[in-house]
């Protein structure tokens, strides 16, 4: 890429089970004067504004008119990507790299407990085969589970093993909705959801907004003395009916890294990232993106994350932050992982911190089973 | 420096009320096949597809999953926008952002609605923050009407200018394969005898709901001239929202301003040197919900003075033999599929730059034209497209 | 009626209909603004705003953020009047559901845009049905439901009657 994007501010507002004291707007807006306040800009300076909504969760149509004298978009130029959050960052990615675009704002929002989930994500099955099965994302993520721990042998054991690895994690992060002391027989006694998912196994109903600044180099140098460039970014969509893939599998995971590490110059990822932030929904996930992003090969998830080299201090740790796992909204996810990442890169987070981190990797998805995948590579050199 | 984009393919469906014959992604495939075979590309070729729709028309939370084979996104990168009227605009914009930067040589952007699926004005309706002003609200319909009173009592516009206009809409349908809805209309007689939907808009002066889809390729610079000998150049975008609560509705309250329109026309005349709007544009395919607000258009643009937008129908300027046609195509009074209509619009405009409009192309030689969209509390998005760069 | 024999019997495809019906509860919140102006209304029967301390313009809806200025607006707040002039209005000819609330709306209520006296514009309903009698600049005044019914913001206000001289 010719010149070079970064962030200069990330902001996220502490995760929580219900933030009915705020309208959308004001939770937006949470997160929104944080990043303002500390690149010392205000509303008037941003020259455009993306945010990630979406109008089934918002229960409104065109969700961003709820967050638009936030984004101080009167006048100005908006968007809104309907999709995992990472994706909005993607786009303004795009506006700034093409000089059309300076100071972006980017921010995602959303209050699962004011919906009714289940209902919303059955809506995203195809309303003429597969909707009256009444799957919902978790019972679809279930098969998956299954169909994922049948062909690779992978165990209970070893999905709930990311669930105490990263409730544990969540303890050091001050935004974590839902740190948590467990052990793998806390996961594996608590409540069965959807075979073989359980209550432990999955991430809780969550309210939450993330912002950040993104603007080209020059810029971004006056802004901040951190600022985090963004190496590599790509994106993938799965086929939709779940027959046409083998759950197993995540190829449009494998082709979205694959572009983003050609972008960012990497060949091997578990030598080459310092730290990864990770969607995983529900606890099996982290195990089968680790296999997805190159981390080891088909079917070893189960076996790195024994091995400890993804916990903090191993050699490649995943989700510090506490990950999905511990309580992030559908479409604030992915780019809260972006914001964890970028914290990293700083040198901003705190106890969760990896020493000297240098390359960090973001990913978000967003549909049935990860039917979409994004992928993100950061750098602060 | 950014690069330049071009549309190097052009495809959509033929608009229609209701298509039984075809699910959402069946009816989309056939505007992308299209958008393939006019740049004689095959699927390959194409290395992210954008997409644009309003979930809440169809009742399907993420369209662009559902139908990810179909509309081409099949292993490959993308994401969909929706930002109400406007996205098959934003999502033009956002496809132009990305070829511009050079992330992708070959995008295609994607519009599409199938509005026989669900209740499109309460979905419409929906819009409206169900905290704030419990009921009242009439849906888009309810808006365009003030507009269209306001209209008519502040700039001396007739109802039979609005009919005028309605007539230029349907004979401009009438030669257009791909519009929804062709009547015939014969006279300014038959549009006055319509009904009124919400008073003083008549069933015949507002827009129709359509199923249908919209395809468009960008190519960079040096990909274009690979693809076809003659791209069409995007110049420039502007995007110009609003902030959606000013006096408590959504825009200014009588509707006659509609003020994101003027600034978005002056910064995007001003950054490509345009001072005579009405000489240096050849033809604009506007984004208009209803005739009354056409007249409006004529004037926020700048194409005449304010409060003379009904004389340049009189005076049959906009007129697909006139010197600055308007909605050759029919417009989105003939044809709107909500989340393609801003799509439609760019196609349009490229259509007749390109000559191929067929039978509703205008006469006289297209270089450069103006595509707008309308939507959501009067946001504005415009593209500039020109013959050479 | 007769009916006319065709010449040529194209065949009609057969619809297999599936009905699915599932209502989606949503529990929106108000926020601290706009639930302040809730607050007021169920309460006192009064509509109140913040003022923007910077553009000094009262911001209706409440909201932290004034959209204009791109500045938080502060909580400067101001009792809007009961009464206004009518500025402009419609009335719907064709039943409508509101899609939130799954009620449908009342027909032939006018719905107006009125200019409350402090220079606030409010959109609501008017109470008189009669298309005749509408008239722009007519002056009005806001009848307010009971007690009881009262708590969903400026819908706690029934319409706006207008003032007869």
């Amino acid at each position: 890429m010719a010149d070079r994007v970064g962030i200069c501010a990330v902001a996220q507002t502490r995760y929580a089970p219900d933030r009915s004291d705020v309208s959308e707007g004001e939770l937006a807006y949470e997160a929104i004067k944080e990043v303002l306040e500390e690149t010392g800009l205000t509303l008037s300076d941003i020259d455009s504004a993306v945010s990630c909504s979406e109008d089934f969760w918002d229960g409104r149509t065109i969700s961003n008119m709820n967050i638009q004298p936030f984004v101080g978009a009167h006048l100005g130029h908006e968007d809104k990507v309907a999709g995992d959050g990472l994706n909005a960052v993607y786009c303004g990615l795009a506006q700034v790299l093409s000089g059309h675009q300076e100071v972006v704002l980017v921010v995602a929002h959303m209050k699962e407990s004011q919906a009714e989930h289940a209902l919303i994500e059955n809506a995203a099955f195809d309303p003429v085969f597969m909707r009256q099965l009444g799957l919902d994302f978790l019972s679809a993520a279930a098969l998956q589970a299954r169909r994922y721990m049948y062909k690779y042998g992978i165990t209970a054991e070893q999905c709930a093993g990311v669930a105490v690895k990263n409730r544990g994690n969540a303890k050091k992060n001050p935004f974590a909705q839902e740190p948590l002391d467990l052990t793998v027989e806390d996961v594996l006694a608590s409540r069965m959801l959807a075979d073989p998912i359980r209550r432990l196994d999955s991430k809780p109903v969550s309210d939450g907004a993330c912002a950040m600044i993104l603007t080209r180099e020059a810029r971004a140098r006056k802004l901040t003395s951190k600022p985090v460039w963004i190496l590599g970014v790509s994106n993938c969509y799965e086929a939709h009916y779940l027959g046409d893939r083998d759950l197993a599998d995540c190829r449009a995971l494998t082709e979205a890294a694959g572009k983003a590490y050609r972008m960012a110059g990497i060949r091997n990822p578990l030598r080459e990232i310092d730290v990864a932030e990770i969607s995983e929904e529900y606890s099996y996930q982290e195990l089968l993106w680790m296999e997805g992003l190159g981390f080891c090969d088909r079917g070893e998830g189960g076996r790195l994350l024994d091995s400890g080299k993804t916990r903090l201090g191993g050699k490649l740790p995943v989700n510090p932050s506490g990950g999905v796992l511990s309580g992030n909204p559908n479409h604030v996810a992915g780019m809260a992982r972006v914001a964890e990442a970028v914290l990293q890169l700083r040198g901003e987070a705190g106890d969760r911190q990896v020493e000297d981190a240098k390359r960090a990797l973001a990913h978000g998805v967003t549909g049935i089973c990860g039917q979409h995948q994004a992928v993100m590579i950061l750098g602060n050199v | 420096m950014p690069n330049r984009v071009a549309i190097v393919g052009i495809g959509q469906t033929r608009h229609r009320s209701t298509r039984r014959d075809v699910t959402l992604q069946e009816m989309i495939n056939e505007a992308v096949r299209a958008a393939l075979a006019d740049a004689d590309l095959r699927m390959k070729d194409i290395e992210a597809v954008f997409s644009s729709s309003m979930e809440t028309f169809e009742g399907i939370y993420l369209p662009d999953h559902v139908g990810a084979v179909e509309i081409g996104t099949y292993m490959k990168p993308g994401f969909k926008v929706g930002t109400g009227g406007t996205s098959g605009a934003s999502v033009v914009v956002e496809g132009f952002h990305m070829v511009s930067a050079g992330l992708y040589d070959l995008a295609m952007v994607v519009g599409f609605e199938k509005q026989d699926c669900g209740e499109t004005t309460a979905a419409i309706t929906a819009a409206t923050t169900p905290i704030w002003g419990k009921g009242a609200v009439t849906g888009a319909i309810g808006e365009f009407a003030k507009q269209a009173l306001s209209y008519m009592e502040t700039s001396g516009a007739r109802e039979e200018h609005a009919a005028q206009v309605r007539l230029k809409a349907d004979r401009g349908a009438c030669l257009n394969e791909y519009a929804h809805l062709k009547l015939g209309l014969k006279s300014a007689e038959e549009v006055l005898k319509s009904d009124y939907l919400v008073w003083p808009l008549r069933f015949l002066d507002f827009c129709p709901q359509s199923s249908g889809a919209c395809a468009l390729i960008f190519a960079s610079q040096q990909r274009a001239r690979k693809v076809r000998s003659k791209p069409v150049w995007i110049a420039d975008v502007e995007v110009v929202h609003q902030e959606p609560f000013w006096a408590g509705t959504f825009g200014d309250p009588t509707g006659r301003e509609t003020y994101s329109q003027h600034v978005a026309c002056e910064r995007l005349y001003k950054r490509n040197g345009i001072t005579h709007p009405r000489r240096e544009i050849d033809l604009a395919e506007l984004y208009e919900p209803s005739n009354w607000e056409e007249m409006n258009l004529y004037e926020h643009f700048h194409f005449c003075e304010k409060n003379e937008g009904w004389k340049m129908v009189e005076e049959g300027v906009t007129e697909i033999e006139g010197d600055l046609p308007v909605n050759p195509s029919g417009g989105v009074i003939a044809t709107n599929p909500i989340g393609a209509t801003p799509t439609i619009r760019v196609a349009e405009a490229a259509l007749q730059i390109r000559g191929d409009a067929g039978g509703h192309q205008v006469p006289k030689e297209v270089n450069t034209a103006l595509a707008s969209a309308l939507g959501g509390p009067n946001w504005t998005v415009l593209t500039l497209l020109k013959r050479s760069v | 009626m007769t009916q006319k024999p065709s010449a040529k019997k194209s065949k009609e495809p057969e619809y297999i209909t599936v009905n699915f019906n599932l209502p989606r509860r949503y529990r929106w919140s108000t926020g601290k603004y706009i639930g302040r102006t809730y607050q007021e209304a169920k309460e006192h029967k009064k509509l109140v705003a913040n003022r923007c301390r910077h553009c000094r313009e009262v911001l209706w809806p409440p909201m932290e953020v004034c959209g204009r200025c791109k500045l938080e607006a502060g909580e400067d707040w101001v009792e809007l009047s009961q009464r206004g002039t009518v500025k402009q209005y419609t009335y719907l000819v064709y039943p409508l559901w509101d899609p939130h609330y799954g009620e449908k709306f009342a027909n032939p209520h006018p719905n107006a845009m009125i200019l409350l006296d402090d220079g606030v514009y409010i959109r609501h309903f008017l109470e008189e049905t009669d298309p005749k009698k509408l008239q722009v600049g007519m002056r009005v005044e806001a009848v307010w439901k009971e007690d009881a019914e009262r708590g969903e913001g400026t819908a706690d206000i029934k319409y706006y009657r207008t003032i007869r001289a």
